[in-house]
């Protein structure tokens, strides 16, 4: 269970990112956090496992504190945690199987997995986790060589590899074309379900929000602007949280946009 | 155009600068007074192909040059004097090119001592370091290796920090949030990214390595230099040429060898 | 919730692809190190001795003799370096930039090109202290003969760098002299040259700086400047000495470095030169190798 407490975060340059929130996640709970760019959607994920550091307030992770922990209890933290990226971050010059490894690294001691000597068992979860997200065919193919929603699948496994039981995504198909970012939200919806991991997801539409959440959080210059059930969403909400009332366009916004190869022939 | 000649409108020249004339004065001066001190002599240029020590030059005694006590054993030593210098100088820039990059490097103190060491290593020429190893630990091959092995450490982390620094911070961020420790993060965040162009500079430093080796034996650092060394101070420039010919040779041999290495690996 | 450990797998593992194995680098590296180290007579007595060696021999370096150095004149000794350097840079600057109009591609005919891109080639292929060498019988021991060898292994590079500036520029003015019936050297002194002159002449600044460590170097074989000092008092075995100028020598290559590379900045704005490839090339041409 996830307990925020008055968190704020200002960054260095006096960004104020998120101000006091206030937030309570169960266990098992599959939470969509919408919002413009910018609105701080990205702060809240990366404060609970600590890649940025909260300003004031407090953040219980299955009670330990993140908030001003000591590197010891950030990297257990994270080590439950697991995070997939918009933009994959995988290494592109070593194999899916290496990639999705990296997810052990809090587990195996540093010595094998500096040498490259991975435990069996390790490489055992690697592999469940790929079959989970159904590329287990591709485990020896390098991870450039994988079309996006492939490594973005990659960066699912890497996550599921951690066995964690808190999954946060950030805007995990903001560069993928519809038909793949339907898959791959298929994908986290089925692994939460399945393994009862709590599952946090950013997204900056509300068509896919509402396809696939049940809990939505709305953010707005770093203020939590909606918290409740995703079908209880109104033109009230959405005017509240982008600041303008719905169009026909926001809708369908996913499906106008041109799929981004972000993850292709790099 | 102007109909009336009697209204000439013509912009004036802009002036130079007070400064830049002033600059350009002192430059000039400096460089006159250079050309004095070095005893600048345009006559030179057409005297030196008149000048007798031209037939000291030639013909090549192809006899004494092509023996094994002559030229190939002090070669032997001088690729041997490259191989163990680049060896152990690329495998010790390895930990110090990630400690002195500013995505891999552990802390701020480490970062600052391995760059203002290796500032200082290469404020010092080459040859000024094998002479002072030379006096340090005696005369020969094994003081060449060192100079060299320090040569190519300063050289290879100065060309690999630089490819650390510009490789892709992603993939480091996915390691620490699957709480992993600095060192496997950055072994399996990082160095699979860099580690072709690693591969490819310690090739292109063992080519410098071969070049600098000829010449270390000029100041008594072993190799093929010795040998050159010892017939100047006999005027047998003859000999002397046509060492440079079997050593421009068998360089060159070794060179396209590794280049096409290289190429392979790019 | 449940791990992901405790479920089952239902699909068959893929094998791991043969790759080429490891032993195929790992053996011939073993070789290559072994065969080295003999070779070189390295023992683990030699090994370990050497550390003590160099902290004795550092241990009597301080405090630095400055005072009995400059008495010898060891001052003027490192300004001769600098001199040695710049007018050798002015010499190759002078000599490779029109050698570069006629080795450039889009500005030069093939039969005069050719043969002027093998002559920077093969001045890059030399290094300065090999030159040095065969050129002291000719003009005698002292500075000149470093100025000469520095001055004509600058010309192959500084030759390259001009003419790969040259072949990047926009066509557009040569077309335009052309147009208005301007000759080739029209072309090339108002169409390339004020395109080219920025780049080119922060090139000869960046070869200055390398030269400055060259002509220190070329003293150690009495071509010079300020090596010729370091080698005396290493052969003295006067370490103070020795050890002031070293940081004097250290001293003035710091200073120009930081010095030539402001006014570089100043002179290119914005358009940077590629550091690292040049860098690369310089380093390839302390030793004259060809990148």
């Amino acid at each position: 269970m996830i307990k925020i407490e008055r968190v704020s975060v200002t960054y260095p340059g006096g960004v104020e990112a998120l101000r006091d929130v206030d937030l309570e996640i169960e266990d098992g709970e599959f939470v969509v956090i919408v919002g413009l760019s910018g609105a701080g959607k990205s702060t809240l994920l990366r404060v609970l496992n600590g890649l940025v550091p909260a300003t004031s307030g407090s953040i219980l992770v299955d009670g330990t504190e993140v908030v001003n922990a000591n590197s010891q209890t950030l990297r257990q933290v994270r080590s439950k945690t697991g995070m997939i990226f918009q933009t994959f971050n995988l290494v592109n010059r070593t194999n899916v199987l290496n990639n999705v490894l990296m997810g052990r690294l809090a587990n195996v001691p540093s010595w094998r997995s500096t040498l490259g000597l991975w435990p069996a068992e390790d490489k055992e979860i690697a592999m469940l986790a790929l079959e989970r997200v159904g590329i287990i065919d591709k485990t020896y193919v390098r991870a450039s060589n994988l079309s996006g929603g492939q490594q973005q699948r990659v960066g699912i496994a890497r996550a599921l590899a951690q066995e964690p039981s808190l999954m946060l995504a950030d805007e995990p198909v903001a560069a993928l074309d519809p038909v793949t970012s339907r898959h791959v939200m298929g994908d986290l919806q089925k692994i939460n379900q399945d393994l009862g991991i709590t599952t946090l997801v950013n997204l900056h539409f509300l068509d896919l929000a509402k396809e696939y959440g049940k809990r939505l959080i709305g953010l707005r210059d770093g203020i939590l602007v909606y918290d409740g059930d995703i079908n209880d969403v109104t033109d009230e909400t959405f005017k509240e949280i982008y600041g303008r009332a719905i169009t026909a366009e926001d809708l369908h916004a996913m499906n106008e946009e041109p799929p981004e190869n972000i993850g292709n022939g790099k | 155009m102007n109909d009336d000649p009697k209204i000439p409108i013509r912009p004036t020249k802009p002036k130079p600068r007070a400064r830049s004339f002033v600059i350009a004065l002192v430059l000039l001066g400096l460089t006159f007074w250079a050309a004095i001190k070095v005893s600048f002599n345009l006559s030179t240029f057409w005297e030196v192909w008149s000048n007798p020590i031209w037939a000291k030059f030639w013909p090549i005694p192809w006899d004494w040059v092509l023996t094994k006590e002559n030229t190939f054993d002090p070669l032997i030593e001088t690729l041997q004097i490259a191989v163990a210098s680049t060896l152990v100088g690329c495998l010790l820039a390895l930990p110090v090119s990630f400690a002195m990059s500013s995505l891999t490097t552990p802390n701020k103190v480490v970062y600052f001592f391995s760059r203002s060491i290796m500032n200082l290593v290469r404020a010092v020429p080459d040859l000024f370091w094998a002479k002072l190893l030379v006096t340090a630990i005696g005369i020969g091959a094994f003081a060449g290796a060192w100079s060299l092995t320090i040569f190519s450490l300063a050289v290879m982390v100065k060309l690999f920090s630089e490819t650390v620094d510009a490789a892709d911070p992603k993939p480091l961020e996915a390691a620490r949030s699957s709480g992993a420790k600095h060192l496997p993060a950055v072994r399996t965040g990082v160095l699979p990214t860099v580690f072709p162009s690693y591969v490819a500079y310690s090739l292109y430093i063992f080519e410098l390595n071969i070049r600098a080796s000829v010449v270390l034996g000029l100041v008594g650092a072993g190799g093929v230099g010795r040998v050159i060394e010892t017939q100047r101070q006999f005027f047998r420039f003859d000999r002397i040429l046509g060492l440079l010919v079997i050593i421009f040779v068998i360089v060159w041999i070794i060179e396209q060898i590794s280049v096409s290495l290289r190429k392979r690996l790019v | 919730m449940q791990n992901l450990s405790e479920t089952q797998a239902t699909v068959e593992r893929p094998l791991p692809p043969k790759t080429f194995h490891l032993w195929l680098i790992a053996v011939p590296l073993l070789v290559a190190i072994v065969w080295s180290v003999t070779g070189l007579n390295i023992t683990l007595s030699r090994l370990l001795d050497a550390p003590g060696d160099a902290w004795t021999i550092l241990r009597q370096m301080i405090p630095p003799a400055f005072g009995e150095v400059y008495e010898r004149g060891a001052v003027g000794k490192v300004f001769e370096s600098v001199y040695i350097a710049w007018i050798g840079t002015i010499i190759g600057a002078l000599i490779s930039l029109p050698l570069a109009f006629l080795a450039a591609h889009n500005v030069a005919p093939i039969w005069i090109r050719s043969p002027i891109r093998q002559l920077f080639n093969a001045i890059r292929a030399v290094p300065e202290l090999i030159l040095a060498v065969v050129l002291i019988p000719v003009t005698g021991l002292g500075a000149w003969a470093g100025t000469l060898a520095i001055g004509l292994h600058s010309i192959g590079t500084l030759g390259k760098w001009a003419c790969e500036s040259i072949e990047d520029i926009d066509d557009g003015p040569v077309e335009a002299t052309k147009a208005c019936g301007g000759k080739w050297v029209n072309g090339m002194r108002w169409g390339v040259l004020p395109q080219v002159m920025p780049i080119v002449s922060s090139y000869w600044l960046f070869r200055f700086e390398i030269n400055v460590r060259a002509s220190a170097v070329l003293g150690m074989i009495g071509a010079g400047g300020v090596g010729s000092e370091l080698v005396s008092q290493l052969s003295f075995r006067n370490f103070p000495a020795a050890s002031a100028v070293l940081l004097m020598t250290m001293a003035v290559v710091l200073t120009i470095d930081t010095i030539s590379a402001a006014v570089r900045r100043r002179i290119i704005k914005g358009a940077e030169i590629d550091e690292e490839s040049k860098n690369l090339e310089a380093i390839a041409d302390l030793t004259g190798i060809r990148a």
